[in-house]
């Protein structure tokens, strides 16, 4: 780590700083970009595109801890319910290129207790060379009980898996996918999954008590900045995250500002993301990640975007030609 | 060899992690019972004091130490027998696991969602059993809190604890899956029906020892469905468990080939399912 401050460090020493200047963190990142890169296949050539992805964006990884946060849900490889492992694979071997000093891709599934057996089913175990030892079961790591920096639930505190406390860069991968919570489930979301359910169960369902959009906008201040990369080679459509339909989009959005890339997310998906709750609430306003505010480089989003199907309860998320 | 594993893994302290690190309240149970039922007194004597040191003041136990809150392993602790873990300690275990329930069954919840104008449905009206206070009744957590109750209502019936037990097992059967078995908690999610899940479906089958009727059989049947395609320990060690509860284990039933048993808690659970096939179960009596 060469003496860098992990963000356990930053959390528990500094928390009166932190929420002074909302701005300290461990790497420095910049902000509001996202890039869109076509990706056809879950193939070879992933490889350079993830290496160019990641280098063109500057995550300053060199020599330090990465820990990578893919979405891994169920036992169904043949869905697109998991982040993809062949892209998870993609992103080791391109922050190992870097110089990263240790990459360890971590998880916490939210409600199936038996995390390897679902790595292992959904292709981890045989696409990631020596998986095993480079992986954490954030449900069941050490823990430290953290101060949330910004509260949006009645949640004052939050206990976290040291091994995600202790990166020096947090890396989500979340698939691309509706959810019949909260509209769309991305990078914002997929922190759920850094939540133990050691602590707290599976599901973790004291976080939807406390109000699941404002859990997540709570944990985003935890994480205010973690390289995403988002799996949208083929994405989830319908009833998401679980019991929805395949929907190939052909496409992977990256950047360091989680509500930028998701923002641009939902705009691919053709969901407003003005309406998703947790993103209006870490945003404040809207205004924040409208598309003009959003850094776009890589492919146009007009280009790429593709209606995601909504359950009805989520029709009124359909953003609107021109919004 | 589960025995010697398990022995190897005993952290200095005497308690056990799930894989490797600090002591876990779950996984210690879960070896305690399968090292006293194989006869190894030593560890398991080590083991029951590192979770009789960790009982907190409520008569609850923390996931952990440093936790700071009582919750569902409660359930485990209190399966260890009372002579074993102290008379005075199960006894206030038993207590705190009675007084606890999901959110969703308070008087609380259910006034504020009347006053709301909100239904309370049948799912609400029979209490569960929560990971965490403070949270809704999940299968898991409810299964476990019945294991332990009707084990110690069959030793010292005491008022109260058989409605308690029934209560709970009402609400396994108004969360059982269209068609069978259990999943984590909801039947339908906005709509849509939710799916049965091999280790819930076993774990509440236990749960339900010696209640029969149509749910029962229906889910016997999912349960011996998920046996043949069986892919986890945790799934394979709870519907053993659950169809020996039963008495529906198939004889003669050979395991699928390649299940892996990496924690603590699928090694120590499967030395308890063969103990219950053969028999001779902590989980019942």
């Amino acid at each position: 780590m060469g003496g860098a401050m992990t963000r356990r460090d930053w959390l528990t020493g500094s928390a009166a700083a932190l929420v002074a200047t909302g701005c300290a963190r461990p790497v420095h990142l910049t902000q509001s970009e996202a890039t869109i890169v076509r990706a056809p296949a879950y193939d070879q050539s992933l490889y350079d595109i993830v290496r160019r992805l990641v280098a063109s964006q500057g995550a300053a990884a060199r020599g330090r801890a990465v820990v990578i946060k893919p979405n891994l849900v169920e036992f169904e490889p043949e869905s697109a319910i998991n982040t993809h492992p062949l892209l998870v694979h993609a992103a080791c071997e391109a922050f190992r290129a870097l110089g990263a000093s240790q990459v360890t891709i971590a998880e916490g599934p939210g409600h199936r207790r038996d995390t390897l057996d679902l790595a292992e089913a959904a292709g981890y175990f045989q696409t990631i060379p020596g998986f095993e030892d480079c992986f954490v079961d954030l449900n069941l790591d050490e823990v430290t009980l953290v101060d949330l920096p910004r509260r949006f639930s009645k949640l004052k505190r939050v206990y976290l898996p040291n091994t995600v406390l202790g990166a020096a860069l947090v890396v989500s991968m979340p698939k691309m996918k509706t959810h019949h919570w909260t509209g769309a489930t991305l990078s914002m979301k997929n922190l759920f999954g850094v939540v133990p359910g050691g602590v707290y169960g599976w599901p973790k369902n004291v976080l939807h008590w406390a109000g699941i959009h404002e859990s997540i906008a709570d944990l985003h201040t935890v994480f205010p900045r973690q390289f995403t990369l988002v799996d949208g080679i083929v994405g989830m459509e319908g009833n998401g995250p679980i019991q929805g339909v395949s929907k190939p989009m052909g496409v992977l959005v990256a950047g360091t500002d989680p509500l930028a890339v998701d923002a641009t997310c939902c705009r691919l998906m053709r969901i407003d993301p003005t309406r998703i709750g947790y993103l209006r609430l870490v945003a404040g306003d809207p205004a924040v990640f409208a598309e003009s505010n959003v850094r776009q480089t890589g492919e146009p989003i007009a280009a790429l975007a593709r209606p995601f199907a909504l359950i009805p309860q989520f029709r009124a998320l359909r953003l609107e030609s021109g919004a | 060899m589960p025995i010697p594993e398990l022995l190897q893994q005993q952290n200095p302290d005497g308690g056990w992690s799930y894989r490797r690190g600090g002591s876990w309240t779950e996984p210690t149970v879960y070896a305690v019972l399968a090292l006293a039922g194989a006869g190894d007194s030593a560890a398991a004597e080590r083991g029951l004091q590192w979770i009789r040191a960790a009982q907190r003041d409520d008569g609850g136990w923390q996931a952990r130490p440093g936790v700071g809150e009582s919750c569902w392993v409660t359930s485990l602790a209190a399966l260890l027998p009372a002579q074993r873990l102290g008379e005075e300690r199960h006894r206030r275990a038993t207590a705190w696991l009675s007084a606890t329930t999901g959110m969703e069954s308070s008087v609380l919840y259910r006034v504020r969602q009347w006053m709301m104008g909100g239904q309370t449905s049948s799912q609400t009206t029979a209490p569960g059993w929560p990971w965490v206070p403070g949270s809704a009744a999940w299968v898991i957590p409810t299964s476990l809190g019945i294991l332990a109750l009707d084990r110690e209502n069959r030793l010292r019936p005491v008022p109260g604890l058989a409605s308690r037990i029934d209560a709970g097992r009402r609400f396994l059967f108004n969360r059982m899956c269209k068609g069978g078995g259990w999943n984590h908690g909801s039947t339908r999610a906005l709509g849509y029906e939710s799916g049965a899940y091999p280790e819930t479906t076993g774990m509440a089958l236990a749960a339900l020892r010696g209640c029969h009727g149509w749910q029962t059989d229906q889910s016997l049947a999912v349960a011996l469905r998920f046996l043949d395609q069986c892919r986890t320990a945790d799934a394979l060690n709870w519907l053993r468990l659950g169809l020996a509860a039963q008495g529906r284990m198939p004889e003669g039933y050979r395991a699928p080939p390649g299940i892996a048993y990496r924690t603590v808690p699928e090694v120590a659970t499967s030395v308890l399912a063969d103990g219950a096939v053969a028999g001779k179960s902590v989980f019942w009596i």
